[in-house]
Order: structure tokens, then sequence, then C-alpha cells
């Protein structure tokens, strides 16, 4: 692949890699109103009593869920970031790499101490390479991770709606509720598939 | 490519120039590098950008080992000036930029730390080449506000940064200044504009007056030699520079 090309396609991944910290972004917030809301439905289920004794320890697990999904999050957003340094490196590099093939290109005679240097630089160059392939495969075992956890999100969110049905009195209140998981719960879900064909395609 | 021309040669003490690359793309400007040698150490002024460090390699390599270069002077911290010390650096890691403190911190930006980078102190200092040694002469506020010049008193030749240069048009490339007051017209503009500080202006022509100098070698446009200098250097003292002249330029 040529120096240009090569600069093209680590460019396309810096953007993929930056766009992938925005989307963190974006799951992070809805992670951390799922912990608010958690934290209300655990108090209205207290309010309730008995009849909401299920929705409590499911509001419970929703809440340990987004404490997890926003830890996984900050551990996406980390490698993100070693990303990106990884990847602008690898572009000044490149760089640099492309100046040098042009002036050995340009001497009127060869020079084995610059061939020497353009090995040696491209042996670097390659293994830089190999860390980024290595970041983007635990990024994507981390969204897979999070996708999980969000199928679990799903699940969970359906039962706080059964149970919401046994509230009596408090019947309509945790079945507001849990339709709000419900809907944060989905949100989240797009936006993890989006990260992760984002992933995939560099 | 850049052409390298040897200026000056006395046994093993050489100056050789690079200049006028035709290839370059107009965008950006042109350069002149000044190859040093002396006893085996060479020094190179000025190595310029990166975007010319091909074409300035390159020239090198015809007059000699461009890995041999051991030492690169930066008259001052701009692009055009040194954002190539990175790629040189490639070439030889233990090679020594001498620059005004000042940019010892700035520059690292393009390449470096504070191994390869040596830093000169405003008052100046003898740098050692061979068996000789040149000397940093202050230049601050011309235009930078940490500037040096570099003289070889044994050469009697004064590596004048920015001072001195002309902004040529394309059909106008001597290496020489052949004829004063025709080749001063490319170089008002940029003295009137880049050199901010008639106060360093003046004290910069008073100490150049009293060095012996044979050429004056500046970073852009064509080398002074002989009478030229001293008209040059009194053309320098007369002419308004700085903040004054941009004021009356808004006004008029």
């Amino acid at each position: 692949m040529s120096t240009q090309a090569l600069q093209h396609s680590s460019s396309q991944q810096l953007a993929s890699f930056v766009r992938l910290n925005e989307g963190i972004k974006g799951v992070v917030l809805i992670a951390f109103q799922i912990n608010i809301m958690a934290l209300n439905a655990i108090l209205l289920s207290h309010r309730a009593g008995e009849v909401a004794l299920g929705f409590g320890v499911i509001s419970k697990e929703l809440r340990t869920l987004s404490v997890e999904l926003t830890g996984l999050m900050q551990e996406l957003s980390s490698d993100a970031y070693q990303a990106v340094n990884l990847i602008s490196d690898l572009l000044r590099r490149e760089r640099r790499q492309h100046l040098l093939q042009a002036t050995r290109q340009q001497l009127p005679q060869p020079l084995p101490a610059l061939d020497a240097i353009l090995a040696e630089r491209l042996q670097v160059f390659q293994a830089r390479g190999q860390q980024v392939r290595e970041v983007r495969l635990r990024l994507l075992d981390r969204l897979e991770e999070a996708r999980k956890l969000c199928q679990f999100g799903t699940a969970i969110s359906r039962s706080a709606k059964i149970e919401a049905a046994y509230g009596r009195e408090y019947g309509r209140a945790l079945a507001e509720v849990s339709q709000d998981f419900d809907q944060k719960i989905q949100t989240i879900l797009p936006s993890i598939e989006t990260l992760c064909a984002g992933m995939q395609r560099i | 490519m850049k052409s390298a021309t040897t200026i000056y040669q006395e046994g093993n003490h050489r100056w050789v120039v690079i200049a006028r690359d035709a290839a370059k793309p107009g965008y950006v400007i042109d350069t002149n590098e000044y190859l040093i040698s002396r006893d085996g150490d060479n020094l190179l002024t000025d190595p310029g950008g990166s975007e010319i460090f091909p074409a300035v390699f390159a020239a090198l390599s015809t007059v000699v080992d461009p890995m041999s270069i051991n030492r690169l002077f930066a008259s001052h911290q701009d692009p055009d000036i040194i954002s190539s010390l990175g790629l040189w650096l490639d070439c030889n890691p233990k090679i020594r930029c001498h620059v005004s403190r000042l940019w010892d911190s700035f520059i690292p930006h393009f390449g470096g730390d504070d191994q390869s980078l040596q830093s000169i102190p405003d008052e100046g200092q003898h740098i050692p080449l061979g068996q000789g040694q040149l000397e940093a002469v202050p230049a601050h506020y011309l235009h930078s506000s940490g500037n040096f010049h570099l003289y070889d008193p044994d050469a009697r030749i004064l590596f004048s940064g920015d001072v001195g240069a002309a902004l040529l048009p394309p059909d106008e490339g001597e290496l020489f200044v052949r004829d004063f007051d025709q080749h001063i017209r490319h170089a008002e503009g940029f003295h009137r504009r880049w050199m901010g500080s008639t106060e360093a202006k003046l004290d910069w022509c008073e100490r150049a007056s009293r060095l012996k100098i044979d050429m004056m070698c500046p970073q852009h446009g064509a080398i002074f030699q002989g009478e030229d200098v001293m008209r040059f250097i009194n053309w320098f003292a007369e002419l308004p520079v700085g903040l004054s002249t941009f004021r009356h330029r808004r006004l008029a």
C-alpha cells in the first residue's frame, strides 16, 4: 500500500475512533439517567412496600447495570484515547516515512544508511499498526460485552413492566417508571450496535 | 532539486550554499541552507521545513555524506527554519541543534528533546566546529524575540538569518547580489514588516559594522559580498521598520 493510501487509511481510523468516543459519551449520559431513574424507582418501591418488592429488586439490578455500563464505557473511552494517540503517532510516522522515501528517490546515488533507517522505521511503523489492531480488537470485545449487558437490561426492564402490574395503587407510577427504563435501554442498544459496526468497518 | 554551491574553501574549511529549488511548490517560501564544514565537523544552518527536507538532503549528498551532519543551527523557531528537525534526528539521533534558549521547549513540537537541543544564552556563545569556532551573534527581535546569526571569523562570513533576506521573483534567481539597488527593492517590504524593532535594528547594524564580513548570507534571497555588505548595513540602518511603518500604512 502506498504511503498516501496508508495515510488515508490511518486518517479514516482516527476519525472512527474519535466518532466512537463521541458515541461513548452518549451512552454514558443515558447510563447516568438510568442510574438516577433506578434510584428513584428503589425509593418508590420502598414506599409501595410489599406490593413492589419484586420491582425494587429489578430496580437495584438496573442500577447495578448502569454502573457496570458506565465502567465499561470508561474503559472503552480509555482504549479509544489510546487508539487516537497511537494513530496520531502513526500518522506522524507515515508523514516522515513519506518524506524520507521522497528523499531517497531524489538522491543521485543510493545511500545505504538511509535505506537502513527506512527499513528500521518501517518495522516500528508496522509494530504501531499491530498495536492499533490490538486496541481495536479489545474495543470490539468490550463493545460486545456492553451489548450483552444491554440485552440483559432489556430483559429486566420487561420484567419491571410485569412487576409493575402487581403494584396495586402504585401500579400506574411503577408502570411509568418501567416504561421509562425500557425506553432508555432501547435507546442505548442501537448506539452500541452503531459503535460496533463502526469498529468492524475499520 | 536544490543545488549545492561552494562559496568558500580554505583547506578543510568550507561553506556550501544549498539553494534555488526549481521543483519547489509555489506555496512554500524558498530558503537557503548553508553547510559549514571544518575538519570533519559539519554544521547546517537553518535546515528548513519538512517539505523541503528531501531537496535539501539530496543536494547535500552531492557534496557531503548527509549522515555526517552533526550540528544544526536554527536562527529562530519558525517552521521554514527548523520544522525538519525530526527528520534530521531520524537520520542521525546524535545530531545537536543550537538555538536560542527561548525556543528550546517550543521546537520539540517539531521534534527533538532536551538532549538534542542546545540552548544559546541571550548574550550569544562560541560554537566549536573542527579546530575552529563559530560565534552565535545576538540578533534578537530581528525578527524573532530569540534570534541569532552565525559568524565565522576565519571565513569572514556572517549567516544573517532573515536579515538581508529578499523575496526574489522567479526570473531573478542569482545566488549573489549583482546590482545592489536593483536587488534591495525585493528586500525592502520584507524588512519593513518582519523587522519589528528600530532599536534592535540599530544595535545590530552597529555591531555588524564592526565585524569583518566578506559575505553576508541570508536565509532567503541572494548573498551580499564585498562592499555590498556595508551597503546593506547602511541601507538597513536608515530603513524605517516595525509598527510605525505599519501604522503609517494603515492611515494612508
